[in-house]
């Protein structure tokens, strides 16, 4: 580590810190996967800083960010019985009619969702104020450091009503493979038909620098295709995106992934052809109990 | 909270596919990675979504946990405040600031730990923070805490981004030293 010059030093302090542009940070990235001693020296960095987060208040998540990971991470249903209302289901698709309930449903859980996210954040502590008044704490003084607005006050604590009404278990999942012609797959798409929750997983497929992969819903019942988000770096992306859709439509879609600039596209429309598609399948019928 | 040991012990159960261990993890350490990434999204959708692909990368590569290297909540909060970082750097600044959910809301609620309650490891970092000079110790926290860009921080401090860039490199030269790294 002794061999590294301070520019080195401090480009991997300052990626642990997390101030570096993301251009420099896909390339300490790179430079960490063909360097081990430059990624330890980053991941020690992220160690010593990493302290920092014992200072920062605890948020609970909703608890569907845990089905949701379960699902992403492959899980089946859980072993212990779940206290939910569900009818015993068919192994046969859903039939149609029960489509617009779910929709309904999902107007109102975002409705909740926009109060409870004002709450949690108005709940998240102020780390900074705490550090700084830590620093007191460990014997330095810091006389008119602290400003008013981030002087302590008094804890309040927002208690928040937990447990949303669950999501109807019995949903079908779908899943488009999206891939070029002939070509190996180079994205899955999985859709849950209740939630309409869609979860893309990069298998084969990254992004030139400086560009992102955008994913797009195609369909002879619109205009003009649709933009879903643009595909994170990570392995999987998942948004609820597809929720304003017709169940209908969203069967039928034909999915199509574009290279566009970094962060997506601008103006709402797709700027390449489109570079992998698939349409989908149903694969997971709702599970009988 | 479960100890350091059996985050360990738990980690090391995952890298084995054990999915029960996988859910005490999450329930044992959700709370506090949420925390870290909603207070550098400010919004609870993007928030859930990073920790979801967090979690998912946890599963994925718990095999390569290094317990001589770090600590597991460090571990698992650095992967999750990467990916935030990555995606409020990728949206640009402009979409996040227009959000209504305003920044100036951290000011409230300190919690600091008593100090019996934090690491050693903490207290020394503290320590070296506490020599910068009072501006770098705020420049420091608010780029941690908040994941701010140097543009960010140049309009807090009313500084050309250079000078920011400056004071960063400074700063985390002056706290590796006093580390001793």
């Amino acid at each position: 580590m002794m061999a590294y010059s301070d520019d080195h030093i401090a480009l991997a302090a300052e990626y642990a810190l997390g101030t570096l542009d993301a251009d420099e940070r896909a390339q300490v990235e790179t430079m960490m996967s063909i360097d081990k001693d430059f990624a330890a020296m980053v991941q020690s960095w992220e160690h010593k800083l990493g302290v920092l987060n014992q200072m920062v208040g605890s948020v609970e998540p909703r608890p569907e960010v845990w089905e949701r990971i379960r699902a992403a991470v492959g899980h089946s249903e859980p072993q212990a019985p779940l206290v939910l209302p569900e009818p015993s289901a068919t192994p046969a698709a859903l039939p149609v009619e029960q489509q617009a309930p779910v929709v309904d449903n999902s107007n109102v859980i975002r409705l909740t969702a926009k109060i409870r996210r004002w709450r949690s954040i108005a709940t998240a502590t102020s780390a900074i104020a705490a550090a700084l008044v830590a620093m007191v704490g460990v014997g330095l003084s810091v006389p008119d450091l602290l400003p008013d607005s981030m002087r302590p006050r008094p804890r309040t604590q927002v208690v928040e009503a937990k447990a949303p009404p669950p999501v109807a278990k019995s949903s079908a999942q779908y899943v488009a493979v999206l891939q070029r012609e002939g070509g190996s797959p180079a994205f899955i798409l999985t859709v849950d038909e209740a939630t309409k929750n869609f979860t893309v997983r990069k298998v084969g497929a990254s992004a030139e620098p400086g560009k992102s992969f955008e994913l797009w819903l195609i369909s002879d019942k619109l205009p003009k295709p649709r933009s879903l988000g643009v595909i994170g770096g990570g392995d999987f992306t998942s948004r609820p995106v597809l929720a304003s859709y017709d169940a209908d439509l969203v069967k039928a879609a034909t999915y199509a992934v574009t290279v566009e600039q970094a962060g997506g596209s601008p103006d709402g429309n797709p700027h390449s052809a489109p570079l992998f598609t698939g349409k989908l399948i149903e694969t997971v019928p709702p599970p009988a109990r | 909270m479960l100890t350091p040991a059996e985050l360990v012990w738990l980690i090391a159960a995952v890298a084995n596919g054990d999915e029960a261990a996988f859910e005490r993890l999450y329930a044992a350490t959700r709370a506090k990675l949420f925390g870290v990434v909603l207070r550098i999204l400010r919004r609870q959708d993007l928030a859930e979504e990073v920790i979801q692909e967090a979690y998912v990368k946890i599963w994925n590569s718990a095999g390569k946990f290094n317990p001589g290297l770090s600590s597991p909540i460090t571990w698992m909060a650095s992967i999750a405040r990467n990916r935030a970082i990555d995606v409020v750097r990728k949206r640009g600044e402009a979409s996040i600031e227009e959000e209504p959910a305003a920044m100036e809301v951290a000011a409230d609620t300190p919690d600091p730990l008593a100090r019996r309650e934090m690491t050693e490891e903490l207290k020394r970092l503290l320590e070296c923070v506490g020599r910068l000079e009072p501006d770098r110790q705020k420049l420091v926290l608010l780029a941690y805490y908040n994941g701010w860009s140097r543009e960010q921080l140049a309009a807090k401090f009313e500084a050309p981004v250079n000078t920011v860039k400056t004071w960063l490199r400074r700063s985390m030269m002056d706290i590796r030293e006093c580390l001793g790294l």
